[in-house]
């Protein structure tokens, strides 16, 4: 169990009112009937799944039901932070680009 | 297949009931007193009305202030007491507006009167809810058998949702009470989950004359 602040409701709240929504800013093919099997197999099946620093959506299920980003340790639970999707996106493709 | 022997259309006269009707509440209520450390009762048939919009757009906001000639509480978890009900927050583009049943009409006219030309929702969800009354001196304590909330975190003005057992309310405390807000379907698992968590303080339920 663990806490995360919502960026919509701004409070810390139980993990239980939350739900995972999976790895965050996966890109879905532009053109989903011309990929090819092999390539669309791996946008739906095939995650990061670190040991460590995840970018991953939640949605606040019983509260706002917005869905948002936060960065978590998956060795540990310790997160950095929630952001809406459009703040995440911005830090995220910051650290990508120096990845 | 419909049967021959239903009855005919025009005899049919819906009855309205509240969600915890089965409960037979009213004839079980009581004064409040001592002798008892929860008191609850169904606020029933109340209006509902889900209004959608954005809150970062003037004119949306502006609207819904001179239809319901209150201020829309736009902060999150944050709420409003109006002379006919209440407004809640319930996330960035949600809002649900409760009044009394015979009142619901007419506000929700007007806000869809002022909203016309505004990218908006306005939606009567009166059959949608219900609301439980909750008071007494370990009424604190019952709700913390029920939800995950850190119920030191709910002053007055703030509403939240959060989870209860399984399911999910929202919650806000006015005077001496709480209020539960939740789906109708879920009245009566919500009910019988506050009687047992009360049953060591002792339940009652309480006379009503609050009309929030
Ligand atoms: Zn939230």
């Amino acid at each position: 169990m663990f806490v995360i602040k919502c960026p919509h409701c701004f409070e810390a709240r139980e993990e239980e009112e939350f739900s995972y929504g999976g790895e965050a800013f996966v890109a879905r093919p532009t053109s989903p009937e011309t990929e090819s099997e092999e390539s669309w197999g791996d946008y739906l099946f095939m995650k990061r799944n670190p040991k460590g620093w995840h970018w991953e959506m939640w949605g606040h299920s019983t509260g706002c039901r917005k869905f948002f980003v936060l960065k978590r340790n998956t060795a540990n639970h310790t997160t950095v932070g929630a952001w809406t999707l459009a703040e995440a996106r911005k830090i995220y493709d910051a650290e990508e680009a120096t990845a | 297949m419909l049967n021959s022997t239903t009855t005919n259309i025009s005899e049919f006269s819906p009855v309205m009931q509240s969600p915890l009707h089965p409960f037979g509440l009213t004839s079980k209520q009581e004064k409040v007193n001592d002798g008892k450390g929860v008191w609850a009762n169904e606020i029933p048939l109340l209006g509902y009305i889900s209004l959608r919009g954005n809150s970062q757009n003037a004119a949306f906001v502006n609207a819904v202030n001179s239809a319901l000639n209150v201020a829309l509480p736009t902060q999150a978890c944050s709420m409003s007491y109006t002379a006919w009900g209440s407004i809640l927050w319930l996330s960035p583009d949600e809002w649900l507006i409760t009044c009394k049943r015979d009142q619901r009409a007419s506000l929700q006219g007007a806000l869809e009167t002022a909203l016309a030309d505004i990218h908006s929702q306005v939606v009567d969800n009166s059959g949608g809810y219900t609301t439980v009354l909750l008071k007494g001196k370990n009424a604190s304590e019952v709700l913390h058998h029920c939800t995950v909330y850190d119920l030191n975190m709910l002053q007055a003005g703030k509403v939240v949702g959060t989870t209860f057992g399984k399911l999910n309310f929202y919650l806000h405390q006015h005077e001496d009470g709480y209020y539960l807000v939740f789906r109708r379907s879920f009245a009566d698992y919500i009910w019988r989950y506050l009687e047992r968590s009360a049953l060591p303080y002792g339940f009652g339920i309480a006379q009503l004359n609050d009309g929030l």
